[in-house]
């Protein structure tokens, strides 16, 4: 069973402000990317750098005050496509300069109301999220398997108590759960971190959705569990073949589970191709981040040759204080005199270097 | 199908541990309290229906001048007679009406409306929040026997009066336990997580906050809430202004009987006052009991 759906994200900005109000943190700052059916997209980058609020802003979740304020988000499975952010322009107002805005005016209450009216039907049953701290998104008082049946009855068309029952023990075993029928019960104090991140990963696809969004699913785990959960969702991508936005920070689990790869760096996406094209141990061609990001990870050479790790200079960019020019120049390592300028003064575009393969930067092309 | 009957069988036994470790985990005292909590409520239950059927072992309001304040066991009856000679087990069965559907009401009232503002309070911010603490803070300061004793004063002592007034002086607690309870929950993931997979607010709120996770708080409530009731009838009747003679209730039976302790005849006042006592210790025990035992069993 394929279960395909697309969607594809075009300049979504989610701000938020500072607590005095007086600035904003561009938290997802121009965000454009693209999931086809049936396909696995990674989102990769630091932690702060606008991962969760983007995968957040997707299903019209709190992401924030003011939070979205421009974008289109389509969403599309074959029989409708539609606009999650339908007629956000009605309940904003933003004063922009030079491309930066300066002030935003928002009708937040009356976007909320429209937002839930659009997400009706959307949030679970097309599109489900598995969140990234897994005992604390389940209910503490409520038995693991009854969450998993709620589910069921919500979205898979099944009202029948007993019905939905087996459905969710169905899915307990999908996910590789030990003896669902005695695990049904348990409440999640009762179960380990990574059973409780499988139990979230059948809730999410017990509604059978078209598009799944998996936010840091081994963050937290430790790393034996992690490599199962990534085993689990390696067998599930060819079983189920969910459509799936997977976040981690992990270059590893990408590049296991995701056929394509948006690298995003304070709020903003760096680099954006086939996996093969972009997190290849010997990429050719890479954006600065992401081979830095890369050069992060220790491979066989660096425990053959004893060679020391590399760390990226400088903090995650204080999406406060975004730079004019590029967002990582501050801590990029292969600016050369003669691009420093543009790279200080100009925000490069996100241009399309080979087929297929993004980069947003200046050391490629002018 | 093999793999789904293999399925109920383990989880019936599933379903066993599940509902009872909470039992087996709790403190033997909590449950000899909750056992103790639940006789005693259940035999007020019990005497409310005989109460109501009429099926009293003699008529409550019958004089026998001939049997004034017999001893309890003798002539039949079992717990004596009071100085009208009138049977004191049946007007102490009777005597339950005075308090059982008034103290129900109080408790809706104190629950159902607490729950409401403690829900607005704790789930809308700013505005709602404040003007529903200043109102909760405002019955709250008001002395509850003055006001009681005005209700009486304006309209009549009638206990359902009096227990619209105790459940309303009541909404304060309620209401503030559970806007606590929500303001702990609302930026909980999991509540995030039932948005995401599509739940509505209502079903959130009335589903996932006020059934899951504050039903026990509410259930203690309810029989703290009894207990209250019984002991402010009570005290109301025996001060003159709850039941009115000849209705029985704990409270009259206690007063009448005073004036003949002096003359030895002790079980006059003292047996519906030890009804009252035990009635009231079995109801907090009861919520006492069963707070250790849910709020911790969740806790965990």
């Amino acid at each position: 069973m394929s279960r395909g759906a697309t969607l594809s994200v075009e300049n979504l900005r989610t701000y938020f402000y500072t607590k005095d109000r007086q600035a904003f943190v561009r938290a997802v700052d121009g965000v454009d990317f693209k999931i086809e059916t049936g396909e696995t997209v990674g989102l990769v980058g630091e932690s702060g750098s606008g991962k969760t609020m983007t995968a957040l802003s997707i299903l019209g979740l709190n992401a924030g005050d003011p939070g979205v304020i421009s974008g289109t988000i389509l969403y599309g499975n074959g029989s409708f496509e539609k606009n999650l952010l339908q007629d956000l322009g009605r309940y904003v107002q933003l004063r922009v300069e030079d491309g930066w805005v300066l002030e935003v005016r928002k009708d937040g209450r009356g976007w909320r109301r429209h937002s839930e009216r659009l997400m009706r039907g959307i949030r679970g049953k097309e599109i489900a999220m598995i969140f990234q701290d897994p005992r604390g998104s389940l209910n503490p008082f409520v038995p693991v398997g009854k969450q998993i049946a709620e589910a069921v009855r919500l979205h898979a068309g099944i009202k029948d108590r007993r019905e939905a029952r087996e459905k969710a023990l169905f899915w307990l075993e999908q996910v590789r759960i030990d003896s669902p029928g005695l695990r049904y019960d348990n409440y999640p104090y009762g179960l380990s971190g990574g059973m409780c991140q499988r139990v979230l990963i059948a809730m999410a696809l017990a509604s059978e959705p078209s598009l799944l969004i998996a936010d840091e699913p081994t963050t937290g785990l430790d790393a034996t569990i992690q490599a199962k959960v990534v085993d689990l969702l390696e067998e599930l991508k060819s079983t189920v073949r969910v459509t799936t936005l997977l976040i981690s920070h992990d270059i590893q689990v990408i590049r296991r589970l995701a056929d394509r790869v948006a690298v995003m760096y304070g709020g903003g996406i760096m680099e954006y191709g086939a996996v093969r094209d972009t997190l290849a141990a010997e990429a050719a061609s890479n954006h600065p981040y992401t081979a830095a990001l890369l050069g992060c990870i220790p491979d066989r050479r660096h425990i053959r040759d004893k060679l020391p790790l590399q760390a990226i200079e400088g903090d995650v960019v204080d999406t406060l204080t975004i730079p004019e020019g590029c967002r990582f120049y501050p801590r990029c390592n292969q600016v050369h005199p003669e691009i420093r300028e543009r790279c200080q003064g100009h925000e490069p575009e996100l241009r399309e270097i080979s087929p297929g393969h993004w980069l947003r930067c200046w050391l490629f092309g002018d | 199908m093999g793999g789904m009957k293999q399925y109920r069988q383990t989880s019936r036994q599933g379903l066993k541990v599940g509902r009872l470790t909470f039992l087996r985990a709790a403190a033997p005292r909590d449950l000899v309290c909750v056992g103790y909590g639940l006789c005693i409520a259940l035999v007020v239950v019990l005497s409310y229906i005989l109460g109501f059927l009429k099926l009293l072992p003699y008529d409550p309001q019958d004089m026998d001048l001939t049997l004034m304040m017999v001893p309890p066991g003798a002539s039949g009856h079992l717990l004596g007679t009071d100085f009208m000679g009138r049977d004191i087990l049946a007007r102490l069965i009777l005597g339950t009406q005075a308090y059982f559907l008034p103290g129900l009401l109080g408790i809706t009232i104190a629950l159902s409306l607490g729950a409401l503002f403690g829900i607005l309070a704790g789930y809308r911010e700013r505005t709602a929040d404040r003007t529903i603490s200043f109102v909760v803070n405002l019955i709250d300061s008001f002395p509850r026997l003055v006001l009681i004793l005005l209700v009486i004063a304006a309209f009549k002592p009638d206990i359902y009066y009096i227990m619209v007034v105790v459940g309303i002086t009541n909404v304060p607690t309620v209401a503030s336990l559970i806007r606590g309870k929500i303001q702990f929950l609302r930026d909980k993931n999991f509540i995030e997580a039932a948005v995401a997979i599509g739940l509505n607010t209502r079903s959130i709120i009335l589903k996932h906050i006020l059934w899951y996770n504050c039903r026990s708080l509410l259930i203690i409530q309810a029989t703290l809430g009894m207990a209250e009731a019984i002991l402010i009838e009570t005290s109301l009747s025996y001060l003159g202004f709850g039941v009115q003679e000849p209705t029985p209730s704990w409270g009259n039976m206690v007063l009448s009987g005073a004036n003949y302790l002096l003359q030895g005849k002790f079980w006059l006042s003292t047996t519906p006052a030890l009804a009252i006592l035990v009635t009231i210790l079995g109801f907090h025990l009861l919520g006492d009991g069963l707070n250790n035992i849910l709020e911790a069993g969740g806790k965990k």
